[in-house]
C-alpha cells in the first residue's frame, strides 16, 4: 500500500541575516554587505506514514516541525531528498495537493470573523469545487456529527474558543481531506473543550480513514489522539515508535516508567541535546 | 460559471457580505464624502465670487470632485488586509489550498468595491446635485459611471499588488502613501488636469493615474481629456501592465517563500 506520507533524507535550511551590531560603520555595512546565516531546519529527515495512522510529530521549539509541514504541504521545497505526499511531489504539485489535504492551525483562523461559519463553509465549497448538492449533505453531517446547529448561523466573532475551534476542524473536513495536517488543534483550550476535539479528531480519522499528523506541546492530545510519535529535535529524527512504548524511548531512567508523559517527552528531548552537544 | 471561476466569485460575495456587516465604516465614508463636497462647494462658490480664475464653471469643479472622490473612496484598502494575512502568516493557509492568493484577494477587492461602488455613487449624485443645484447631461453621466468603475477595478488591482509588497516590506503604508499623492498630483484628484502646469500634464501622461482619476471625472466638465475609446484603451493596457506586475512580484514572493520560508 502506498504511504500517506514519505519523507526520504529531507533537508531543508535558510539564509538569515545577522546583525554585526556596533555603531554606524556597522549599521552601513549591514544595509549594504550584510552578514548571512546558514540555519539548518531540517537535516536529512527520514519517515513514513500509512493511511490511517494518527501520528503526533513533536519536538521542542525550533526542532522544524512547522518546517516540515510547509514542506509537506508544497509551501516549502526541500534542498534535498524526497517528498511524496499521497502520491504527489507537493512543492511541484501544491495546487492538485491542496484537494486532498486539510489544515488546522490552532492559532489562525480560516473563518471569515464577521460572518456565521456557514458563510466560509459555503465558500470553501466553492474553493475545493465540490459539488453542490454533496456539500450540503456533507455540511449537514459535519453540523450534525460536530454539534455545530446551534453556532453555524452565528458569526464567530461571537463564538468561544472551543466553538470556533469545532468549526475550524468541521471546515478543514468539508472537502473529505485524505490527510489532516494539525498545529496545536487545544491550544488555548479549556479541558472539556480539549476533550471534546481530541474525541472528535478520533472519531473522524477512524470513519472517514483520515491519517492525522498532529503537532502539539499538549501531551494529552498526543495520548488521545495517536497511536505513533516521531520526535524531532534540530531538525533530526530523535524517536519513532507507538505512543506506549515511548516510556522505554529513555534509556537507563528506569524512575520514568510511570511518570506523565510531558515528563517522559522532556527527558527524551534533554537525551537528544545532549547527544547532539556529545563529541 | 466554471468551477474555478465560481470560486473567486465566492471570495468576492464572502467579502461583500461582510461588508455589509460593517456597516457603520461604509456611512463614515458617505458621511465623510458629503462633508467634503460641502466644504468644496462652499470653497469653489466663494473662489467664483471673489473672481479668481478657478478655470471651470464651480457646478463642473463639483462634480468632477464628486467623480474622483466617488472612485477613491470605493475603492477599498485591500493591501492593508493583504499585509495582515502575510504579517500573520493566515497566507500560510491559503497557499495550501486549491485557489490562486493574487486572484482570492483581488476577488474580495472587487466584492468590497461591488458593495461601496453603488452607496457612494449615490451619495456622490446625491451630494453634487445638493450641492450645485445642477446635474450634468445623462450622456456624460452614462460615460463617467462604466468607465469610473473600470477605474476603480483597476485601483483595486493596485492596492492588491501593493499589498503583495508586505512580503519583503514590514509595512507597505509608505508605499500606498506615497502612490496616493501621485494620485493626488498627477491623477488631478482635486483639480482638473488641464488647469495643471503643462510639465506637470506631460509627466502624468506617463502614468496611470490620469486615466484612474482625471480622465473619467473630465467628462462631466464638458471638455473630456480624451475620447471614451482612447481612455478604454488606456484602461485595458495599464490593468494588463498592473496585471504582469502583480503576476512577477507574487512569482517572485512565492519564490521566496518556498526558498527561504515565510
Amino acid at each position: 500500500m502506498q504511504p500517506a506520507v514519505q519523507l526520504n533524507r529531507v533537508s531543508k535550511s535558510f539564509r538569515v541575516r545577522r546583525a554585526r551590531g556596533g555603531g554606524m560603520t556597522a549599521r552601513a555595512r549591514d544595509l549594504f554587505r550584510p552578514l548571512t546565516e546558514t540555519v539548518q531546519a531540517i537535516d536529512s529527515l527520514s519517515f513514513s506514514i500509512a493511511p490511517g495512522e494518527r501520528v503526533a510529530f513533536i519536538g521542542p521549539n525550533g526542532a522544524g516541525k512547522s518546517t516540515t509541514l510547509k514542506v509537506l504541504a508544497g509551501i516549502l521545497r526541500p534542498d534535498a531528498g524526497e517528498v511524496r505526499v499521497l502520491g504527489f511531489v507537493p512543492s511541484d504539485e501544491r495546487r492538485r495537493l491542496a484537494f486532498h489535504i486539510g489544515t488546522v492551525f490552532g492559532q489562525r483562523s480560516q473563518l471569515w470573523y464577521q460572518l456565521p461559519p456557514r458563510d466560509t463553509f459555503e465558500l470553501l465549497g466553492r474553493v475545493y469545487e465540490i459539488d453542490r448538492r454533496q456539500h450540503r449533505r456533507r455540511v449537514e453531517m459535519l453540523t450534525t456529527l460536530f454539534q455545530l446547529d446551534a453556532l453555524v448561523d452565528t458569526p464567530v466573532r461571537h463564538l468561544s474558543l472551543g466553538e470556533r475551534m469545532r468549526c475550524e476542524i468541521a471546515a478543514s473536513l468539508l472537502h473529505s481531506p485524505r490527510l489532516l495536517f494539525l498545529d496545536e488543534p487545544t491550544i488555548g483550550l479549556d479541558v472539556s473543550a480539549k476533550a471534546a476535539i481530541r474525541d472528535l479528531l478520533q472519531t473522524e480519522s477512524e470513519r472517514e480513514r483520515v491519517t492525522l499528523l498532529l503537532t502539539s506541546h499538549d501531551t494529552g492530545d498526543i495520548e488521545r489522539v495517536c497511536t505513533r510519535v516521531i520526535v524531532i529535535t534540530h531538525g533530526r529524527l530523535l524517536w519513532d515508535g507507538p505512543v506506549a512504548a515511548l516510556r522505554s524511548a529513555v534509556i537507563g531512567n528506569r524512575a520514568l516508567d510511570e511518570a506523565p508523559l510531558d515528563e517522559v517527552i522532556r527527558a527524551l528531548y534533554a537525551d537528544g541535546a545532549r547527544r547532539r552537544c556529545a563529541p | 460559471m466554471t468551477p474555478a471561476v465560481a470560486k473567486y466569485v465566492a471570495f468576492a460575495r464572502v467579502a461583500a457580505a461582510q461588508v455589509r456587516h460593517e456597516r457603520s465604516d461604509l456611512a463614515g465614508r458617505v458621511l465623510f464624502f458629503a462633508v467634503i463636497l460641502g466644504v468644496f462647494s462652499s470653497l469653489w462658490r466663494a473662489a467664483v465670487d471673489a473672481g479668481l480664475p478657478v478655470g471651470a464653471d464651480s457646478k463642473q469643479l463639483l462634480w468632477y470632485l464628486a467623480i474622483t472622490e466617488w472612485i477613491t473612496l470605493s475603492t477599498p484598502q485591500i493591501h492593508l488586509d493583504i499585509q495582515d494575512t502575510i504579517r500573520r502568516g493566515d497566507v500560510i493557509y491559503r497557499l495550501g489550498r486549491p485557489a490562486s492568493f493574487v486572484l482570492a484577494e483581488l476577488a474580495a477587492g472587487l466584492g468590497l468595491l461591488a458593495v461601496r461602488l453603488p452607496v457612494l455613487g449615490l451619495a456622490a449624485v446625491g451630494c453634487a446635485a445638493w450641492f450645485t443645484g445642477w446635474v450634468p447631461p445623462l450622456t456624460a453621466l452614462a460615460i463617467v459611471v462604466p468607465i469610473g468603475i473600470a477605474a476603480a477595478v483597476m485601483l483595486t488591482a493596485l492596492h492588491v499588488w501593493i499589498g503583495l509588497l508586505a512580503f519583503w516590506l514590514q509595512d507597505v503604508s509608505p508605499v500606498y502613501w506615497v502612490c496616493q499623492k501621485l494620485l493626488f498630483v498627477l491623477g488631478g484628484m482635486m483639480l482638473p488636469l488641464q488647469l495643471y502646469p503643462e510639465l506637470v500634464q506631460r509627466l502624468a501622461a506617463l502614468t496611470p493615474c490620469p486615466v484612474l482619476l482625471a480622465a473619467p471625472a473630465s467628462f462631466v466638465l464638458g471638455s473630456p481629456a480624451m475620447a471614451p475609446r482612447t481612455l478604454i484603451v488606456r484602461l485595458a493596457l495599464w490593468s494588463g501592465a498592473i496585471a504582469l506586475g502583480m503576476r512577477w512580484t507574487f512569482r517572485r514572493a512565492a519564490a521566496d517563500l518556498m526558498i527561504n520560508g515565510g
